[in-house]
């Protein structure tokens, strides 16, 4: 297994490589030019081409992508044209925000995903399963950034229970840290507790018409033994490749988010730096959403192994 | 982790809500010495000579000092200089800084850190720029005292020196003035009422200012960037926010203090909070514009220009950007701003009264139009142009114009309005904006209104009658000369069509109750300012 593992990450590099090429490709021929935003509205074209030249924006596309690898392969993600910080400082700066609202929303849609599929199984063809599947589709259809602003007129302006925006360290204690994700977990996590929901649903139905299942039952074991020790076990599988696929979707689903609620975190990041054609940082988050989107993939296969002994590699 | 690790944690973390609880009762001097607010853009750099952003001068405003400063009758006034003296004829500037000026990092202010300030914004202003092209020699006399010579007089030195657009005559140490003018400065320390505190930067999130308590303020009252700049907070937080429903809520709910513009759509309801007061937040507003591009057809000739000049409705363009609220915009029959001294409507008949379609569309035929599409760039991101866009797209077709309607982002437009090249080439016809109302108060920041073709500014306008208005106006002596020279300047650009006008608009600023002192200009001014619990 540890090979594997050692393999696998060894497989992303080249991946990350040809991403990389792309995205700079993409970005090289994009209309945009980042010295006309520095520069201002009013400043003059000879101005624009002064900070062109500046910033080395003038120089060949493969001079400049040389560089670029170059300085990759030393460690360095380069420096942000308008910040004039490090693009790991920056990226730095915005990791745990967004960290911790993946965090929040992936263990609240477990937490509730999970169970609401297995009791709509379970109670297939009630109301029970009618009433989740209706939340399911309601909440699968609902863009994240209604369910953002309804949750923030609700709970932040009208109860005043919790804030509109904002992030706060987890090094500043658990509760405020947790009180500005709750909000923006919801919203996101909308969308995912009904898509897992119904995965859930659909293979617990699957594998509760097993033989294994009348055997267990035969055998006088309880309802809840039935559901989570064998059946859930065995619907594993395709539950987590849903979740994995759910975390990839997360990094697109916090764009939107942390907008919403003014969230300093990764997504934000990125269009602003999409916005000002921000180069080094554009590629600087790709590389890391590459790596994990790879080790994402990884450790579903590794979790695999763990719920279904079968899987080997 | 077992059942015990968990209750303690989540023991812990019931202790730590409990503190947060009783926090705002032991922190609530601070909190009202500390302001949050949101400004209209986000601080993505903070050099304010090598990026001319508005918001990028807003900040520097707090952590940088000016020799002199614009007060709000528009008139330059000392501000770390404690006098000047200039020669007879006009060429011998000589100026002394006021005694006790500190850098933020305890140096003290000498003339060897102003010479070199001032050599650098030359390098990147305009009026920098044509004093750079006048002077003999610029030099520091002692610590105190520095010397421009020019060769020949610039009656604009203390306005230049004290101007509020962009990029403002900041002083900086030398060390940090010495960075080449197209290059960023990493060092942020000033001689203003505030220190950057750049370890707490989030580019994009937040920028935090901290009460420099070494700072000297003047003892006059403060007026826009002139007078005593007395700091009655310890701590000014920027709080960038993308989404105006979040800051709109954010305001409502007291997590911020201030928003420097909120929307027009939003404004009733935050009108509607007790809590919270709306005015206008600059006076000096804004002129909306859409500028024509004079190297290709149709807009190289003077009378396809003049024809949509004559067809198009100011109102439309205002209605579209701020609905049906009068009093957010005027009609604006020239180019300068409303209600300051050089306002002139002279020659700006074409823009008043009733349209007239059916002789636009004679005049456009007459120009030699016959239907090529027209290259209309709309950045889209932007809600002032995309308004402005979609009105003039609308112009265009009953005008009987083909539009090639580009509806893009900002960064795209910035982009090709650079080139050059024929619009089927990547060049363009035409494209929106709109310049800051305190750029437009007289002909020397105000770049959009040069037309010395290939040297102006996008669009390249080329109208020798306006730049002899332009130097009359530099070279007038007096106020009376001045209004003169501008007055000529307003009916030969109109004539010319050196960019189409579409309207004089204003927003509005919003802050909490508990927040005093918010005084009106074009940009925000945190001295002065205070905050109750």
């Amino acid at each position: 297994m540890l090979s594997y593992i050692l393999r696998r990450i060894a497989s992303t590099l080249p991946v990350m490589a040809i991403v990389a090429l792309f995205v700079f490709s993409l970005l090289y021929i994009a209309p945009g030019d980042p010295a006309v935003v520095i520069a201002g509205d009013q400043a003059s074209p000879d101005d624009v081409e002064r900070i062109r030249q500046s910033l080395g924006l003038d120089r060949p596309f493969l001079i400049q992508f040389g560089s670029w690898v170059w300085r990759i392969l030393h460690g360095d993600l380069g420096t942000s044209i308008f910040t004039n910080l490090p693009v790991s400082t920056m990226i730095g700066q915005r990791l745990g925000p967004t960290l911790s609202l993946m965090m929040v929303t992936l263990l609240l849609t477990i937490v509730v995903a999970v169970p609401l599929g297995v009791l709509a199984a379970w109670k297939a063809g009630s109301l029970i399963d009618r009433a989740i599947m209706a939340f399911a589709v309601f909440g699968f259809s609902l863009p994240v950034f209604v369910v953002g602003y309804v949750l923030a007129y609700v709970f932040a302006l009208e109860l005043e229970w919790l804030p509109v925006q904002g992030y706060t360290p987890l090094a500043q204690g658990v509760w405020p840290w947790l009180q500005n994700l709750i909000l923006p977990a919801i919203a996101l996590g909308c969308v995912y507790i009904a898509l897992i929901a119904r995965i859930t649903r659909a293979t617990m139905l699957e594998v509760l018409q097993q033989d294994y299942i009348r055997t267990a039952r035969a055998k006088g074991l309880g309802q809840g033994g039935i559901l989570f020790v064998h059946a859930l076990k065995n619907a594993a599988v395709p539950i987590v490749t849903v979740i994995g696929i759910g975390i990839a979707l997360l990094i697109g689903g916090a764009v939107v988010t942390e907008s919403v609620f003014a969230i300093p975190g990764l997504g934000r990041l990125t269009i602003d730096a999409i916005l000002r054609r921000d180069y080094p940082v554009i590629q600087g988050i790709v590389l890391l959403f590459s790596f994990v989107y790879v080790l994402v993939n990884l450790m579903i296969d590794v979790i695999y192994t763990l719920v279904d002994p079968r899987i080997r590699y | 982790m077992d059942r015990r690790t968990v209750l303690k944690g989540l023991a812990g973390a019931g202790g730590l809500a409990l503190s947060g609880l009783s926090a705002p009762a032991i922190a609530q001097g601070a909190s009202a010495r500390t302001l949050r607010f949101v400004p209209q853009a986000n601080l993505a750099n903070f050099d304010p000579i090598w990026g001319t952003q508005y918001v990028v001068r807003n900040a520097a405003a707090l952590v940088w000092d000016t020799l002199y400063g614009v007060d709000s009758s528009l008139q330059p006034q000392r501000q770390m200089v404690e006098s000047e003296e200039v020669t007879d004829d006009g060429t011998t500037w000589t100026f002394k800084l006021r005694s006790g000026l500190k850098f933020h990092d305890g140096e003290p202010v000498l003339s060897k850190d102003v010479v070199a300030s001032l050599t650098r914004w030359a390098a990147r202003d305009p009026m920098g720029l044509m004093l750079k092209a006048l002077q003999q020699e610029l030099t520091a006399v002692d610590d105190r005292t520095f010397k421009w010579v020019l060769k020949q007089p610039f009656p604009k030195m203390l306005y230049a020196l004290g101007k509020n657009n962009s990029p403002c005559a900041f002083i900086m140490p030398e060390r940090i003035a010495q960075t080449d003018p197209f290059k960023q400065i990493g060092d942020y320390v000033g001689s203003g009422p505030m220190k950057f505190a750049k370890g707490e930067w989030v580019p994009g999130a937040k920028a935090v200012f901290e009460k420099f308590a070494d700072y000297v303020p003047r003892q006059e009252k403060a007026s826009w960037l002139a007078g005593g700049k007395q700091m009655l907070l310890d701590r000014v937080e920027w709080i960038v926010m993308p989404d105006p429903a979040t800051a709109a809520a954010a305001l409502q709910n007291g997590e911020i203090d201030w928003w420097e513009n909120p929307i027009a759509d939003l404004v009733p309801v935050l009108k509607k909070n007790k809590n919270i007061s709306v005015d206008i937040g600059d006076p000096l507003g804004n002129v909306g514009s859409f500028r024509m591009n004079f190297l290709y057809p149709p807009f190289n000739d003077v009378r396809a220009r003049r024809a949509v000049l004559m067809a198009m409705s100011q109102e439309d363009y205002m209605r579209a950007l701020v609905g049906d609220d009068n009093s957010l915009w005027k009609s604006l029959p020239g180019f300068f701003t409303p209600d300051t001294p050089l306002y002139t409507e002279a020659g700006g008949e074409v823009l008043k009264g009733k349209r007239d379609l059916d002789a636009a569309k004679k005049l456009l035929a007459e120009s030699g139009y016959s239907g090529q599409p027209v290259t209309c760039l709309v950045a889209q991101d932007q809600p002032i142009t995309k308004a402005f866009g979609d009105v003039t797209a609308d112009l265009l077709k009953k005008l009987g114009m083909n539009v090639d309607f580009v509806a893009t982002d900002w960064g795209t437009v910035g982009s090709r309005r650079a080139q050059k090249t024929p619009p089927g080439q990547g060049g363009w016809n035409m494209f929106h904006t709109w310049h800051a109302g305190s750029d437009c108060i007289n002909p020397a920041p105000y770049t959009a209104i040069r037309a010395n073709g290939d040297k102006a500014w996008f669009g390249w306008p080329n109208s020798p009658g306006t730049e002899k208005e332009v130097t009359s106006w530099f070279e007038a002596k007096n106020l009376d000369e001045e209004k003169a020279a501008v007055a000529r300047l307003n009916k030969v650009a109109l004539e010319d069509v050196v960019y189409a006008p579409t309207g004089f608009f204003l927003s509005y600023t919003a802050w909490r109750k508990n927040v005093s002192g918010i005084t009106k200009g074009p940009l925000p001014f945190f001295w002065g300012v205070s905050k109750s619990a």
